[in-house]
């Protein structure tokens, strides 16, 4: 496999200048996203994400599996994030690279450890039986800013998400095909994003969110800020080894809580358009098999 | 979920990949990224020929036998029609991503199956040969592929192109065919019980599906009545000569 192209002397250079005089190669202000797109699929739980020209799918399943022994009355929630050479030829299969570990790693702090799922609700028989969802992220595109995509597909699969409905009677569980019931949306908490600030310069004294590929291969280090709407904070994680001033990590956590705002508003939208495109008979709330919490 | 008949394909979808294509027919989606000739590794080059490397990644779940078992099958029908020879000690990389599959409403599925998906061999081989095109690796010939499955109906049997998940399960064997475009029997996949009979009336069926010869645009609302199937063939070169208008736009 060939190894990821770096950029040259002349490149990198004359990225970083621009960058210096407030300027960003695509004309962004520093604290622009690119374009964020979102469509579902015909089926329940696909999410395909663009952001620029950075495009990721998320898909998520369930099944009834044995729950772990130490938690019998814990469902199984699992995030796999495995990058394939359609990224990048750089990356190969069942090699994981720098950037896999850490993709996974901060969906997993973000989504899984925040408490965005409720795994309980995914109990069926305390010990014996129990849902496992499962979310796939796949990276069919990589150029830049890979975590905020994977972040905000993970999370609108798991939303857009139904599970089959089941039941149990005098001890036997029953797990009812689409055709017999309406599959049931999952138990949601707080939806999690991520927003990735990159630092540039000896000092970090500049600051850029959402990097693009070539922004990433010339930065000195990178934030990444896990909160949701209520700017509850799921996870901070700097990486890369330049410090930052303090008063700037501050104001870029401000910054951050009113993006994840705005993309919060953004999948509610794209979530209450889907709920109605697929309701054109009107006869969703008669087929819905869910109760009210 | 409606289920498009007519298969549908878009060229050039990933802006990295040397090539790409999105295809979806009968309910499946793929999308495959093609990059190649790139260095092959050490471990892997081929003095003489190019390595044609192709992995199939399933829309949910690790890959297992079964993905690897379709990665066999389409590895050696691809090198059949890619000019290896021209690349020697270089990789031709072909990933092949299922986005989605259809489903049966009938049944809980499990996500974990052994058994092999016979039905999504044409989506992907279609879809490879289209990200084949889109970047320009040179090949002896293009390739369409079909799968058939044998219904019984009472007491007689009846052929079914592009079954549903429905009639698989009824199926008394599945068939997948493909031919190149110098009308070649490519790959001949078979399941289940069926005679020699059977077999034949499966590979006429196919051919009719992949190997339509072109035709005029007077003729064509003729055969479109009676033709059972989309022509493949009429398909592949459609969507290529929309690709190189809306490429060559400029000229």
């Amino acid at each position: 496999m060939p190894r990821e192209a770096e950029p040259s002397l002349n490149e990198k250079q004359f990225l970083l200048q621009a960058i210096q005089e407030n300027l960003r190669l695509d004309g962004r202000e520093p604290d622009q996203y690119r374009p964020l797109g979102l469509t579902f699929g015909d089926e329940h739980g696909v999410a395909d994400v663009t952001l620029g020209k950075t495009r990721v799918l998320a898909r998520a399943s369930a099944e009834v599996t044995v729950p772990y022994a130490d938690r019998p009355l814990d469902g199984v929630f699992t995030i796999a994030t495995e990058l394939s050479p359609m990224a990048s030829p750089a990356f190969e299969v069942n090699r994981p690279t720098e950037t896999e570990v850490l993709l996974s790693r901060l969906l997993e702090k973000t989504v899984r450890r925040s408490g965005a799922l409720d795994t309980e609700s995914l109990c069926l028989v305390a010990g014996q039986k129990c849902w496992s969802v499962r979310v796939d992220v796949h990276v069919l595109s990589h150029d830049g800013n890979l975590i905020d995509a994977s972040c905000f597909a993970v999370v609108a699969a798991l939303r857009h998400f139904r599970k089959p409905d089941t039941s149990i009677e005098g001890g036997v569980l029953t797990v009812y095909t689409p055709a017999e019931r309406e599959p049931v949306p999952l138990g949601w908490l707080h939806s999690p994003f991520c927003v990735t600030w990159s630092y540039f310069g000896d000092e970090g004294e500049t600051a850029l969110l959402d990097a693009t590929r070539a922004e990433e291969q010339v930065r000195v280090g990178s934030c990444t800020i896990s909160l949701n709407r209520h700017g509850e904070i799921c996870q901070i994680a700097k990486l890369g080894g330049t410090p930052v001033d303090a008063l700037m990590l501050l104001q870029c956590t401000s910054i951050a809580l009113a993006k994840v705002k705005e993309i919060s508003s953004l999948l509610d939208r794209k979530l209450d358009e889907d709920t109605k495109q697929r309701n054109k008979g009107g006869r969703a709330a008669e087929l819905t098999a869910e109760n009210d919490r | 979920m409606a289920i498009s008949t007519e298969p549908e394909a878009a060229l050039s979808v990933l802006p990295r990949a040397d090539g790409s294509a999105k295809y979806s027919h009968a309910g499946y989606t793929v999308t495959a990224s093609v990059n190649g000739p790139i260095e092959a590794q050490r471990r892997d080059e081929h003095a003489y020929e190019a390595v044609v490397d192709v992995i199939v990644r399933p829309a949910a779940g690790a890959g297992g036998t079964r993905e690897r078992h379709l990665e066999s099958i389409l590895q050696s029908s691809l090198s059949q029609i890619i000019l290896i020879k021209n690349f020697p000690r270089s990789l031709i990389q072909i990933v092949l991503q299922i986005e989605s599959t259809p489903e049966n409403d009938y049944v809980n599925t499990k996500l974990v199956q052994a058994s092999l998906n016979f039905p999504i061999i044409p989506a992907l081989l279609q879809t490879a040969v289209l990200a084949l095109l889109s970047a320009a690796v040179p090949m002896r010939a293009t390739a369409t592929a079909s799968v058939v499955a044998v219904v019984p109906e009472g007491q007689t049997k009846r052929m079914v192109v592009d079954p549903s998940p429905r009639d698989l399960d009824i199926a008394k064997s599945v068939h997948v065919l493909a031919f190149t475009s110098h009308d070649e029997l490519l790959l001949a996949e078979s399941e289940g019980d069926f005679t020699v009979k059977e077999w034949d009336d499966v590979y006429e069926t196919a051919q009719r599906i992949c190997c339509r010869p072109a035709t005029t645009a007077e003729t064509d609302m003729a055969i479109d009545d009676e033709a059972a199937g989309p022509d493949m063939r009429h398909f592949l070169r459609s969507t290529m000569e929309t690709k190189i208008a809306a490429d060559l736009h400029w000229k």
